[in-house]
């Protein structure tokens, strides 16, 4: 990321400055206070979803929900450790709501803890093609930019959005098993430690 | 069925209202609760959208990214996704935030209910920032085989915006 930022950032200023060095500022500064409009309309999205999603912890339904895809998760990530299951389960439902901000948190500690498991290779990546392949059933902040937008029927997307959306999911797990499989089928307990040396070396790790 | 997917999301405020109220939630403290972290989330957030939507509006002004997607907009087309699509393409992977400016722009031009702005949503709300993703959540942690993954989720987003605009065609 740093490196393409750099990239398109120098060769967009170099371009400006050999035609038109007096848009440089004003761009810039256009940049930043839509910046500053966007994240104000995304503090009321979120603010409607967060207090929602409070509600749910505290009612116990968010348990139940990840008591539903625990097992799920289980069989796609091959693992069985149970505290990177109940994270992974809680992203996953965070963004079955189509708020990825809030799966944020969670998913940077599954995926942490998803890389201490013996099947730390395969896990993370199957992890990794599910949250970037997207996972939501509400698209909640695309129906308000609709609305925001005035169109006669904001919600109209969202049939199209899920089939699409199940789609690219079932696409990204079906493409990560085949190009995995190999490292699937032979996998082997080994402790994280012995994993861990092993792959600093260099190796692979089938002993 | 549009109509009943109009009635999805105040019945799910409904219910989970209901069964916190039944469960003896402190239903207003709760979601307040909730709201709370609102804020913090948008401060953690809101350096990286600054700078991605200032190098937006710098692609924008200096006419690169224009030249970038005029290059890109023949391939699309061939693939059967209009070519007004192409800057939503190639920004989404990269940040959402990006991704809602040229969305909003897209909308604002050919209305919210032309055949390009619905493509355009179908798109924006099935994929998601790959390479975001792929930064923040696995920062730090060195996976070797993380490309893989990231080139099958790169296939798989481009594989399924040509889906979404057939989709848009059918429904």
């Amino acid at each position: 990321m740093n490196a393409l930022f750099f990239i398109v950032f120098t060769i967009c200023t170099l371009s400006l400055l050999f035609f038109s060095p007096e848009n440089f500022l004003p761009a810039m500064l256009d940049g930043a206070s839509k910046s500053a409009t966007l994240c104000v309309s995304l503090i009321a999205t979120y603010a409607v979803w967060m207090g929602l999603m409070k509600l749910w912890e505290d009612s116990g339904v968010a348990r139940g929900v990840s008591r539903l895809i625990k097992p799920v998760a289980k069989r796609l990530l091959k693992t069985d450790d149970e505290k990177a299951l109940s994270a992974v389960s809680m992203n996953v439902s965070v963004n079955l709501l189509g708020i990825s901000g809030a799966a944020t948190p969670y998913g940077i500690k599954a995926a942490q803890l998803l890389d201490q498991t013996d099947n730390a290779e395969y896990s993370s990546a199957m992890f990794f093609v599910l949250n970037a392949t997207s996972l939501q059933i509400l698209p909640s902040s695309l129906v308000a930019v609709r609305v925001a937008m005035q169109s006669a029927n904001p919600t109209d997307i969202i049939l199209p959005t899920f089939l699409a959306t199940v789609f690219s999911t079932v696409l990204g797990v079906l493409l990560t098993m085949l190009a995995y499989r190999k490292k699937a089928v032979a996998k082997k307990p080994t402790s994280p430690r012995f994993h861990r040396k092993k792959a600093k070396a260099g190796g692979t790790y089938t002993r | 069925m549009t109509h009943v997917l109009t009635f999805l999301i105040p019945t799910i405020f409904l219910l989970s209202f209901a069964v916190a109220f039944v469960r003896k939630v402190r239903v207003y403290d709760s979601f307040t609760e909730g709201v709370k972290g609102a804020i913090p989330l948008i401060l953690s957030i809101f350096p990286y959208i600054a700078a991605v939507t200032m190098l937006s509006k710098l692609l924008e002004v200096s006419g690169v990214g224009n030249a970038i997607s005029m290059r890109l907009a023949p391939v699309f087309r061939f693939f059967g996704v209009p070519q007004e699509l192409s800057p939503l393409l190639l920004i989404k992977p990269l940040s959402g935030s990006g991704a809602i400016a040229v969305l909003s722009d897209i909308l604002e031009v050919y209305g919210a209910d032309s055949y390009v702005s619905r493509c355009a949503c179908v798109i924006y709300g099935s994929s998601e920032t790959i390479f975001y993703i792929g930064a923040v959540y696995f920062a730090g942690l060195k996976r070797k085989n993380l490309t893989k993954a990231l080139l099958i989720s790169v296939v798989t987003y481009l594989i399924t915006a040509v889906f979404c605009c057939l989709l848009c065609k059918i429904l």
